[in-house]
């Protein structure tokens, strides 16, 4: 201990050291304190904010997109009801057309079917009828060499090959 | 106290050691409390975290009940500190007190009017400061000196006078006259052996109890008004 130092008396002047003393103390200690509590503190601080905030946009955000969904599928589901029943009356009506179509195109391809049938009826006797009369032709030709070559030696059957072709005539008459 | 005081001239500057040595003690205190309390600082707050934080939260809410949130945040570090600072050296006295040979070496730093008017002239002149950077110097004294009515000057420096005298003393006086009666209440401990320690114990408790308490409103009643005049100087009335 020097002789500088002044023990047990009591201070009569100002120790304006003590003055120097404190507020270089404080402002050293707010620097430490800002750069190791304060700082990390309150950027985490801020963060911590910012990120609730965010979350509570992004959650906003969320519930909106939710909302529009539903009503769009809510829409969509109306939409596909009308869309089905219409389908199904369309399909009804074109069924309605179609049978009627088909009923018709029946009715007239029978009644086609008829008239060519009668058509052809008609032109099978036709062509029986020539095709007989030919055969009649060619058949009375075929006796009538047979009978003259036959006849030239047996004059006296004349009579009756005479009356053969007359009932042939009679009977292609009847028909 | 009235107790020797341990003087030591460095530069021929007079400093009151047994002043300065528990200041630096309290500043070591909220320094490593701090620094413990902000260790693992995680987005998601636990343990330790959590108090720093409640801590912070304290202050800015003295500082918001104040001033708006936007230009009050700037404060924030201050205010933690002082109050921090503060509140350690207000209740450093009640736990610890080392006298040898009549002089203090560890007591309160806030029971030496010495150090509260350092700290009341300190958030003073940053108010002052703070008030002339942002009207400058004609809107500072006009919002000051000169507002609401002119002819209140006088007044008004006056008052400039009284709110540094008792930002200082209030807080000096109140720790010190603590202090003072806790050492009263040792000395009657001592003065009829056991029929007085006994009776004493009891007393000595609560009157520390009481202290703590006091300890903490004035720590939060000194950053309370030092915001108050802060906000005094930079907004409009």
């Amino acid at each position: 201990m020097g002789t500088d130092f002044i023990l047990g008396t009591v201070a009569t002047s100002v120790k304006w050291g003590d003055m120097l003393f404190y507020l270089v103390l404080f402002i050293v200690l707010l620097a430490l304190l800002k750069h190791f509590a304060w700082g990390p503190v309150n950027e985490m601080m801020d963060k911590r904010a910012n990120k609730i905030a965010d979350d509570i946009d992004s959650a906003e955000d969320a519930r909106q997109k939710a909302e529009e969904l539903a009503e769009k599928r809510q829409s969509a589901l109306k939409e596909s009801h009308v869309e089905a029943s219409q389908i199904i009356e369309r399909a009804k009506k074109n069924g309605e057309q179609q049978k009627n179509i088909i009923v018709e195109n029946a009715h007239s391809e029978a009644q086609s079917f008829k008239e060519t049938a009668k058509q052809d009826i008609v032109r099978e006797r036709q062509d029986a009828l020539e095709g007989v009369k030919n055969d009649v032709a060619e058949l009375s030709l075929e006796i009538a060499s047979k009978v003259i070559s036959k006849n030239l030696q047996l004059g006296d059957q004349k009579a009756l090959i005479d009356s053969y072709i007359e009932g042939l005539g009679k009977q292609n008459e009847v028909k | 106290m009235n107790e020797g005081a341990y003087v030591q001239e460095i530069f021929g500057i007079p400093f009151n050691i047994s002043n300065d040595l528990p200041g630096l003690l309290a500043a070591i205190i909220v320094f490593f409390t701090m620094f413990w309390l902000s260790r693992k600082i995680r987005l998601k707050p636990t343990g330790r975290q959590n108090v720093l934080e409640w801590i912070i939260d304290f202050t800015n809410g003295i500082i918001k009940s104040t001033m708006p949130n936007k230009e009050g945040s700037q404060f924030g570090l201050l205010i933690f500190t002082l109050f921090s600072f503060i509140f350690v050296s207000n209740q450093l006295g009640l736990m610890l007190q080392v006298n040898v040979n009549n002089i203090d070496y560890i007591r309160s730093p806030t029971a030496d009017a010495m150090t509260t008017m350092t700290l009341a002239f300190m958030v003073l002149l940053f108010a002052h400061f703070l008030g002339v950077k942002k009207f400058g110097f004609r809107g500072y004294i006009k919002n000051t000196y000169l507002s609401p009515i002119p002819y209140l000057l006088p007044i008004s420096i006056l008052e400039e006078f009284t709110n540094f005298l008792t930002l200082a003393l209030r807080l000096y006086g109140n720790i010190y006259s603590g202090e003072v009666l806790l050492k009263l209440i040792y000395e009657f401990g001592k003065s009829f052996g056991l029929v007085s320690f006994i009776p004493a114990i009891p007393l000595e408790l609560i009157w520390q109890a009481f202290s703590v308490f006091i300890g903490s409103i004035q720590a939060y009643v000194f950053v309370t008004l030092t915001m108050v005049y802060i906000s005094q100087k930079i907004e409009k009335e």
